[in-house]
Parts: structure tokens; sequence; C-alpha cells
């Protein structure tokens, strides 16, 4: 077997390839049972609606590398939203300067995670679920459960509701972080740490990566990210309300597990998690254009999840059954081709 | 390079397919079926559930298409985002049933901007973001039906009881206004001795109740005017023995009361008939629609539902209906 080919092969049955099958699939099929389903303002309409849980699953990606999870991203959107809507309208900051503040509010809350992780070793399921309960329960808190924060200025709303040099606004900012997580992920020794920790903790740490900061960096991103989702949501919806971001957390951990990262860590990539999203909103929004009910789309996002999963490790298998087919006898190893 | 391959990919994919479809003419109008988008607060409620039953029936009556849709998730973006979904997929007429006031105006400004008309229903809208709200009861409806069924059943004399959510909750102090005002104005040998918080919970609506049979031992009557209370109060008083002596209405789903009606603890449920509301919503989107229905218009004529007032842009459905012994097992919400 030619090296190229056996290259060919092995990217054929990488999770990203399936998933990209996956969500052509959808596309064309969608396309042509909905008569609107494929037009840029239909496209646009994805984009807007996938921002906030995008930009969540993309900050996810590095923490779930790590071997962490972090339930509390889907709060603390909450939380920033009611914060941010308080700033300015009873603080009477400007919406950039509010916006700035709460930007450093969820760096707070990120960092809360932190150090709860990092310095009291907690497991992260534990203390996010505790941050979950906590971030929550403060925005409502703060607003009683009803106090809803509206009436934003035109030019705050366009953020969330126009299109600014042909794309919708927030995809601006959205790409801008996918690409910047992207690069610290694939192209960073900060990216190669948080996969190495992800791996092997212990070994990490015995090989002298600052295991502590690199972990706390990355909980620190989420928050920050997090409050960036929740500025976005508020212009997008023109309301800022206590449940702003429900349930979101477990969307975003659904779209980085379908593209692909391992939720034990280690293993991982951006652009998976990016199918992720695009797989779970293409299919979302194309039920409606296929004019099925949405109650569908629960329903098929687990089962994609399911499939994705499930195909991902048969392929492996059936790698491993031909290695050992084509190789029988293992004490005699094969010289290895020449190739690379 | 190769892993940017997807990325690649998936760009050409979102745009390559839109800009050959941009300049596809809009085609819903033309002598094409009318197609209408109803949208309950959220989706397996069993109240929309009967609004939609009301819904099919006008959609053979005018020859529209109806899409049903509404959230399956406790998530308050996603009205909007099925709004913003109907503009993109052209549909004629938006009506829906508010869970977010402010939020949803957002969405259903932008539709109305695309020529999109859009009606409210059970819960409004900021009134600048629709067209008319299809009212299911006024507080005067709703508090008059009260009092007077009260009064049929005490025989318009003796002391009753009110259980509220709240004494802050608006809506519910509208109705007390109200209630009070009947009362005064027709009913002059009934007394309201009590009026009692239950903080929307069923428990402390039970426990009120009891305590308000305790000290009222001459009551006849305990009037719920919020959903869990009507159930409360009846198991106090079936709990006192006092079942028959002392009478229990409220308002409230009939699937909650059903077996206190049938025990003869409660005797009337008060609420509207939610398909007629499913029914009346479509038969004013489909007018509005058609142009037959106009702002300043003070009648509207709805089919079966006969002559309505239209109030300002407020369709009012009419009189609350009661629910009781004889009627209750009919409805299923």
């Amino acid at each position: 077997m030619s090296s190229p080919l056996k290259h060919w092969k092995a990217a054929l049955f990488r999770h990203e390839t399936i998933l990209l099958a996956v969500l052509l699939a959808e596309w064309f099929y969608f396309d042509s049972v909905g008569r609107r389903f494929g037009t840029l303002d239909n496209t646009f309409d994805i984009l807007r609606h996938s921002s906030e849980i995008g930009l969540l699953a993309l900050v996810m990606t590095p923490i779930m590398l790590t071997g962490g999870i972090d339930l509390s991203v889907g709060s603390l959107l909450g939380l920033c939203a009611i914060l941010f809507g308080k700033l300015w309208r009873d603080a009477h900051f400007s919406p950039g300067l509010a916006a700035a503040c709460t930007l450093g509010i969820g760096a707070i809350a990120g960092g809360l995670n932190a150090g709860l992780i990092t310095r009291l070793r907690l497991p992260p399921l534990i203390v996010t679920l505790g941050t979950y309960s906590l971030f929550r329960g403060l925005a409502e808190a703060i607003t009683h459960g009803v106090d809803t924060f509206t009436d934003f200025p035109a030019s705050f709303l366009a953020l969330g509701q126009e299109r600014l040099g042909g794309l919708p606004t927030q995809a601006w900012f959205f790409f801008a972080v996918a690409i910047a997580i992207w690069l610290l992920v694939h192209r960073t020794t900060f990216g190669r740490a948080l996969r190495a920790i992800g791996y092997a903790p212990e070994g990490a740490r015995y090989a002298g990566l600052p295991v502590e900061r690199r972990l706390a960096s990355a909980y620190i991103l989420a928050g920050v990210v997090a409050a960036l989702a929740a500025i976005i949501y508020t212009a997008r919806l023109g309301q800022a309300k206590a449940d702003a971001g429900t349930g979101y957390e477990l969307f975003a951990i659904t779209a980085v597990v379908l593209g692909g990262t391992s939720i034990f860590g280690g293993a991982g990539t951006v652009h998976g998690t990016l199918l992720g999203v695009a797989t779970i909103a293409v299919l979302s929004n194309g039920l409606v254009h296929a004019r099925q009910p949405r109650e569908v789309a629960g329903m098929l996002t687990g089962a994609l999840l399911l499939f994705a999963l499930a195909s991902g490790e048969i392929s492996k298998r059936l790698a491993k059954f031909r290695a050992r087919r084509h190789a029988p006898n293992p004490a005699v190893p094969v010289p290895a081709p020449h190739s690379q | 390079m190769k892993q940017f391959l997807p990325f690649f990919l998936l760009l050409g994919l979102a745009l390559g397919p839109g800009c050959q479809k941009q300049s596809e003419q809009s085609d819903s109008a033309g002598g094409k079926k009318l197609t209408i988008a109803l949208m309950p607060k959220s989706k397996g409620n069993a109240y929309f559930i009967s609004c939609k039953a009301g819904a099919d029936e006008a959609v053979k009556e005018v020859g529209a298409d109806l899409i049903f849709d509404g959230p399956t998730e406790p998530d308050p973006a996603k009205q909007n985002e099925i709004v913003e979904n109907w503009i993109t997929l052209g549909v004629d007429v938006i009506a829906v049933a508010c869970e977010n006031k402010e939020g949803i105006s957002t969405a259903l400004k932008k539709a109305k901007a695309k020529g999109i008309k859009i009606v409210t229903f059970d819960s409004d809208a900021n009134p600048d973001a629709r067209d008319f709200f299809v009212n299911q009861a006024t507080p005067e409806g709703i508090a008059e039906a009260l009092m007077d069924e009260a009064a049929r059943l005490t025989g318009e004399e003796g002391e009753f009881a009110i259980i509220t959510a709240s004494l802050t909750a608006a809506n519910m102090n509208e109705w007390r206004k109200h209630i009070e005002a009947r009362l005064h104005e027709k009913y002059p040998k009934m007394k309201l001795v009590d009026t009692k918080p239950c903080d929307d919970l069923k428990d402390k609506a039970q426990t009120e109740a009891t305590n308000l049979l305790s000290a009222n031992p001459n009551l006849k009557l305990i009037m719920a005017i919020c959903s869990p209370a009507v159930p409360g109060a009846a198991e106090a008083v079936k709990q006192a023995g006092k079942t028959g002596a002392v009478k229990v209405i409220g308002l409230g789903l009939p699937s909650e009361n059903r077996k206190y009606v049938h025990e003869g603890v409660t005797q009337s449920v008060i609420l509207w008939k939610t398909t007629d509301l499913g029914y009346l919503t479509i038969k004013v989107a489909a007018d509005l629609a058609g142009g037959k229905l106009k702002p300043g218009d003070t009648v509207y004529h709805a089919g079966r539902l006969g002559d309505l007032e239209v109030k300002g842009d407020s369709i009012i459905l009419g009189k609350p209906f009661i629910f009781n012994n004889e009627n209750i097992d009919q409805f299923d919400f």
C-alpha cells in the first residue's frame, strides 16, 4: 500500500470527515425540501442563532482537552447578561463601557472556577456544578426573577441584529474567537500543554509543565467568552433576563463531544467543535424549513451524537483489525515503508 | 494546511448555495395558499394543545396552511429564533402567545417590517410589535363571571372569602378590584370576610383555606383566583368535612379540578374555552391578511363565534366559560 493512499484512508475515517459528510448530507437534504433553506438570509439566521452556543462550545474545547468540564457557562451567560443590563440601565454606563466591565466580570467568575479547581484541587465537574447554581441563583436574586432589562439603544442592538460588512455583526466576533482558539490549541505550546494535561496530568507535571497555570487560563478564558456571548445574546434578543442561556452548557458540551473531543481529555480539535456546532445548528434550523416538528431536533441530535461516536470507534477498530491481519507476526517487525 | 480543509469546505458550504439563491423571487403572494404560523408559549402545554384543536378547525374553514411550533426547551431565546425562521420561510401571518414580552417584540417588529402580519394571543407583546391582540378575557369579564357565579351558588347572601396568589400581583389585584365593585353594586347581602395570599402554591392555599374555615364558621363560599388555589381550597373543604356546605369556585384548568368537581367539593371552574381562543386567533390572522379586518374596526365577525367586540387593537373573545359537573368531562386541558 503506498503511503499517500494510506494517508487519504486515514483522513477518510477521521472523525471530522465523517461529521463533515453528515453536515453536507443535512445541507443538501434540507436544501432539496426547504424552498428558502439555502438562501443567504437563512444561512445568516443559522449563524446568528448559533453564535452564543458556538462561542461557549469553542471555549469548552480547551477545557475538555484538559479532561475538565465547565457546567457553569450557561448560568454565567445569564448572570453576565443581567449585570450588563444593570450597569447600563442603573449605573448609566455606556453600552461599550458596560460591555468591557461585563467581560471583566466574566474573567472574575472564570477565575473563581479556576481557583477552586487548581488551588483546592477540586474536580471541575463538582466545582462548576456548584457555580452553575451559584451564578444562576445570583442572577435571579439580583433581578428577583422578574426584573427585565430592555430598551437598549439601536446602536447596541445592531451587534445582534444587523449586518456589518455583509455578515451578521456577531459573526465577526464568532469567527475571531474561533480563529484565536484554533491557533491557541493547534499552533502553540499552550495548546500542546492542554492536551498533555488531559492525556496524563501527572506526566505533564513531571515534564515540568505549569499545569495549574494552564488549567486556570482555560477556565478564565471560558468566563470571558461566556461574558462575550452574554453581550451578543442581549443584543440579539433586545432583552436581558435572569433566565438567559438556560441549558446552553449542555448544548455546548454536546457540540464539543459531537466534534470528536474526548471527554477524558487529551484528544480533540477546534475545527471538530465548529463542525459539531454547525451540524446541530443546521439540523435545528433545517427541520423548520422541512416543516418538521421541533421536538424531532433533540431526538436527531442525540442519534447523531451516538452515530458519530460509534462510527469513529468502529472505524478505529476496523483499522486495528486490518493492521493486525497485515502483520500476522508482530514479533518480527515488518520493515517500515519509506515514507514522510 | 490539511487541518484547514474542513474550515474552507464549511465556509464554501455556507456561502456557496446562498449566493445562487439570493435572487430567488419571493413567491408567497399572488393566489397562493395563505400560510399562518402559530406559536404557543411552550409546545407540550395541554392548554395550548387545546388551543391548537380550535386552530385546526379554523384553518379548514379559511383554507390556509397552519404551522404550529413552539419551544420545547426552557430557553427564552427560542421563541425569537422560531419567529426569525418563519420570517425566512416566508409565512404570511405569525400568531404568538408571548413568553417574553420584550424579547419577542424585537423579532416580531422585524417580521412586521417585512410585511408579515402579526397577531398575539393569550399574552400580548409590546403594542407596536403586533397588529392585533386576541384577548381571551378582560379583567371585568373575569371578575364579573366569578362574582355572579358566587352569588348564584350562595343565593346572593352570606359570607365568602378570596384566596389569591399574592397581595401584590397586578392582574389579580385588578380582578379583585372589579370583584369588589360588582359585589357592592349588585349583591348587598353578601360579605367578603377575608382575602388571603397563597404564593401560588397549592399547599399554602390548603392551609389558608383551613384557617379561613375555622375562623369563619358562617363561611359559605371560597373563591380561589389563582389556579393552584382552586384544588388547594377544595382539599381543605373536603378534609374539614364541609363538602357542599362550603362551596368552592375559582379560576383554573378543568383537568386540575375534575376530581373535586365530580365529588361535589368544587362547584364551578371558570376559564375561557381554549379551543375558541385558538379558533379566533386563526380567524383574525386570516382576515387580517385578507384585508377583512383593519385597524379601527369596532366589531369583528368571527365565524361561529359571531360578532365580537374590538377594543382599539384588542379583540375580546367574550365571556369566560363556566366548567361544572355537567360539562367538565368534555374538556381535556
